[in-house]
């Protein structure tokens, strides 16, 4: 027997290792850039994170590090998925290579060791290059985040060392245990099996009816209840159930749709001779029914993961976008307070004057009387104290905020301003009336309209009754009004300085900011991060879902290389070829691209339901845009398929 | 009668300058309708790349070829394909079937791509399924199959568009004898029969004596030809035998 010495046995591993590196660059080249791309996109994320830079300038948002830290643990997660499928996928082109060497005399302990360095060496070069590049780049993330964050800090990235730790220490574990399962490769399979790996031939999908139509079922009864309104009586327990039911025959619904229904769709589409049997068709669709099993479990994936990324920036994108009209519906006026005498009242003019890049447009007094009042009808809104104001200070007020909204009361007539963040609409107060209680008797008003402008911050309760200006005149002697100063000034989103200085003038009159400025940069900020990170979870999604089809599809053209040498020889010219190969690729990613699309729209109607504050802001536009750049990067992903696989099959 | 084949000076080379390597040199070749030529001759003779100059898959260096009056050396891509799709019928040793599709789409491939109306289609498929005797396997795909039963597809599928030339690359190479037999019998049925014009290249000396016509091959260059004339196929396969041993070298898998 040989016992060959250690250190020597140690060298012509590593050097048989180095030696599959280079003859199988292919295969390693992808696992390798998967690789390099995901621990890019921790490091640049993590980096982000620690950076000093990005704390400092987000001086309002105190919900960043807990975004941060959630997005974090995602993209651990996603990474970790991401990196195992890629390492199996690798691992299952190279049995063979790996049963060869135990048919030459190989030991299984020297293969398996051989395994395991080759991989653990891969994984720290793929590490040293992806720390570096993820520097590189998370100094143009950080210009981006800033950007849109609007703020004008400089960027100056320094190598964060926190970052560098933590994405070293969780790619470690990662590589270590696809190192592991390397070195178990030779241990879990019989020699035959590793032979035999490639060689399974796939065989054509029987056609099950009942699961297509279980499928289709399933859609059909979870798209139903997400979109079905909302009960009388909202509860937790209603959300788990109904929307847990409706996503899990989702989820079920979208595998059964891409295993069996496309599968009886094509098989249908067969039955059709004259269309089937015409031109380079039989052969498309021939190849997408035999491939499609296989390609099921993708599919779903991959549509699933879409929608999901579509809504978040969908949502995220949305609030960022509407994020001025929902600041202006929150503080109407450039600046308002509460009027504490003329000398303070002065002050504070003095200060918004002082200021010539943002003249004033308006300014005007608003007088509010805080009363007792009771509805007759039950509201879950508490109500009081009501705040009343005359009928020509609203129309006034509204007509200096530019809204077209005007109440014309007689005497003894009231009109609501519908509250904020509710959603009651006109036919709730119609027919009703309202009782205002003084101290000298009470006088009841009927309600005969409802408005949606309002013109002081929030505060609650934020219910607001606007009389007759007779009916405000008689109840003003018996209740003092407060006297709101409001101002409107010209450009009001940049008036930052001014700003800050009437907020530190004025304290706390409202619950909300008492400047515009201030409210619009706050929310600005928040929405910024929350776009940022799910942004940038959508890129790497985005990225990632692409390469999963991409890398697919190349097996598919490197086994598909005879294939298509047969269809040339019989006379199929190269053009016809790369139309078919087009035609292919645009099912391949058109079909879990457009049910994700799909999924999303259901999906973000029943958002923009949930979520009260999106109501009434205009959703189209950034749903299209997330899908726009959705399908756009998929474009390419797509040109590159076609391509790359034209290449593999048409040289 | 037709000419059919019409090769004038074909020359092959391989390499760049200092390495060359010729595999063809000066070959004439006339092929008349209705004829069975065989085309032998040890391993790296040239008789594959002859075969793929024919079929258009490969370009001479040099060289003139005319098949069924068309001349190939002057036609682009686009027209080679459409020339391969009209008149050019495949038979190769490893079948070269789809897996992906049955029996009956593999051999009617020809015709969908030619885009034949459906009628015309299903009835020469009924034709020629029913020469190889395949009608019971149409709906099963080749992986279902034995190679006998996927030589005989390929077959099908060869003739199907009825083209001007079958060229056969090793049909029997990967078949047991009793498969081999019957399709040489097959295609000696539709050389008689339909005088079908057929080029088949080969190793083995039996499946050459099907052959009206055998040509040798060595080095590059023929080396000699015989024809069957009135001779009983035995006495033919002993005189292939004789070349054979004559031409020596790499020949000495003969029976």
């Amino acid at each position: 027997m040989f016992y060959p010495h250690w250190g020597v046995e140690q060298m012509t591993l590593f050097s048989l290792a180095r030696k599959n590196i280079k003859g199988n660059f292919n295969n390693y080249f992808v696992y390798f850039v998967t690789l390099v791309f995901s621990m890019v996109i921790y490091y640049t994320f993590t980096s982000l994170q620690y950076s000093e830079k990005i704390q400092e300038s987000i001086e309002l948002s105190d919900t960043m590090s807990f975004m941060f830290g959630v997005s974090s643990i995602i993209l651990i997660l996603f990474v970790a998925i991401f990196i195992l499928y890629s390492n199996s996928f690798f691992t299952r082109k190279r049995k063979k290579e790996v049963g060869l060497y135990a048919i030459l005399g190989l030991r299984k302990k020297t293969i398996a060791k051989m395994l395991f360095y080759e991989n653990l060496v891969m994984g720290i070069i793929a590490l040293v290059i992806g720390i570096i590049l993820g520097t590189l780049l998370s100094k143009l993330f950080a210009m981006i985040l800033i950007k849109l964050m609007g703020s004008t800090a400089d960027v100056d990235f320094g190598i964060s060392f926190l970052a560098i730790t933590q994405t070293v220490i969780v790619f470690m574990v990662i590589i270590l245990f696809t190192s592991v399962q390397g070195y178990r490769l030779i241990y879990r399979f019989k020699l035959i099996e590793l032979f035999y790996a490639e060689k399974k031939g796939e065989q054509i999908p029987k056609v099950s009816l009942i699961s297509a139509v279980i499928g289709v079922l399933l859609l059909v009864v979870s798209y139903w209840l997400i979109l079905k309104p909302f009960p009388d009586e909202f509860t937790t327990e209603y959300l788990m159930k109904n929307y847990g039911i409706a996503f899990v025959a989702l989820f079920i619904g979208t595998h059964l749709f891409f295993r069996s229904v496309t599968v009886y769709l094509l098989r249908l589409s067969q039955r059709n001779k004259s269309r089937y049997y015409r031109g380079t068709r039989i052969i498309e669709t021939s190849r997408l029914l035999f491939r499609i099993r296989g390609n099921a479990r993708t599919f779903t994936v991959i549509a699933l993961l879409s929608s999901a990324t579509i809504c978040f920036l969908g949502a995220t994108y949305s609030g960022y976008y509407s994020n001025e009209k929902r600041a202006e519906e929150v503080v109407p006026f450039s600046y308002s307070h509460l009027s504490k005498g003329p000398e303070f009242d002065s002050q504070v003019e003095s200060i918004i004057k002082a200021d010539h890049r943002h003249p004033i447009k308006a300014q005007l007094d608003i007088p509010v009387i805080q009363v007792k009042a009771i509805l007759s009808f039950q509201l879950d809104y508490d109500i009081n104290p009501v705040q009343l104001i005359s009928e020509s200070t609203f129309n006034k007020a509204a007509n200096a905020l530019n809204k077209d909204e005007t109440v014309s009361l007689s005497r003894n007539q009231a009109a609501v301003i519908q509250p904020r963040f509710t959603e009651y609409t006109k036919s709730v107060f119609k027919g009703e009336n309202i009782t205002i209680q003084l101290p000298q008797g009470s006088s009841k008003l009927p309600f005969v309209h409802m408005v949606e402008s309002n013109v002081l911050p929030f505060d609650y309760p934020d219910f607001f009754l606007v009389v007759s200006n007779e009916m405000f005149a008689e109840i003003a002697k018996k209740e003092a009004p407060l006297t709101y100063k409001v101002y409107e000034v010209e450009n009001e989103v940049t008036a930052q300085a001014t700003s800050k200085k009437v907020n530190k003038l004025v304290g706390n009159d409202f619950q909300v900011s008492s400047s515009f400025y201030t409210e619009y940069k706050q929310g600005k900020e928040g929405n910024a991060i929350t776009l940022f990170i799910f942004g940038f979870l959508g890129l790497v999604f985005l990225a990632a879902t692409g390469s999963v089809i991409y890398f697919k599809q190349l097996t598919e053209a490197n086994e598909a290389k005879g294939h298509y040498e047969i269809l040339r020889k019989i006379g199929v010219s190269r053009k016809d070829i790369c139309k078919s190969i087009k035609k292919q690729s645009l099912f391949v990613f058109g079909l879990p691209l457009t049910v994700g699309i799909l999924h999303s729209c259901v999906t973000l109607y029943f958002t923009s339901n949930f979520m009260s504050n999106l109501i009434g802001i205009n959703l189209i536009v950034p749903i299209l845009t997330a899908i726009v750049f959705f399908v756009i990067i998929y474009a390419v992903y797509y040109v590159l398929t076609v391509n790359t696989y034209n290449r593999i099959v048409n040289k | 009668m037709k000419t059919i084949v019409e090769a004038k000076q074909i020359k092959k080379v391989y390499g760049a300058k200092g390495n060359v390597f010729s595999a063809l040199e000066d070959i004439d070749l006339t092929v008349m309708e209705g004829e069975f030529v065989g085309i032998m001759g040890p391993s790296g003779a040239g008789k594959s790349t002859l075969l793929n100059i024919l079929a258009t898959i490969d370009e001479p260096t040099t060289g003139n070829i005319v098949v069924d009056g068309i001349n190939l050396t002057k036609m682009n891509e686009e027209q080679l394909s459409a020339f391969r799709r009209d008149k050019l019928g495949f038979l190769f040793q490893d079948y070269n079937l789809l897996d992906t599709l049955t029996v009956k789409e593999n051999i009617i491939l020809p015709l969908a791509l030619a885009k034949l109306n459906i009628k015309e289609l299903e009835r020469r498929a009924d034709e020629v399924a029913d020469k190889f005797g395949i009608r019971d396997i149409l709906n099963k795909y080749p992986y279902q199959i034995s190679g006998g039963q996927k030589q005989r597809t390929a077959a099908s599928r060869a003739i199907i568009s009825k083209p001007s030339l079958i060229l056969a690359d090793e049909p029997t190479g990967a078949l047991d004898s009793k498969s081999a037999t019957d399709l040489l019998e097959s295609l000696k049925d539709l050389n008689e029969q339909d005088k079908a014009t057929i080029l088949m290249v080969t190793h083995d000396a039996y499946a050459a004596s099907y052959c009206n016509r055998v040509l040798f091959i060595k080095d590059g260059k023929i080396f000699t030809e015989l024809v069957k004339g009135k001779r009983s196929r035995k006495e033919f396969f002993n005189k292939v035998l004789d070349v054979l041993s004559a031409l020596g070298g790499g020949a000495n898998d003969v029976i």
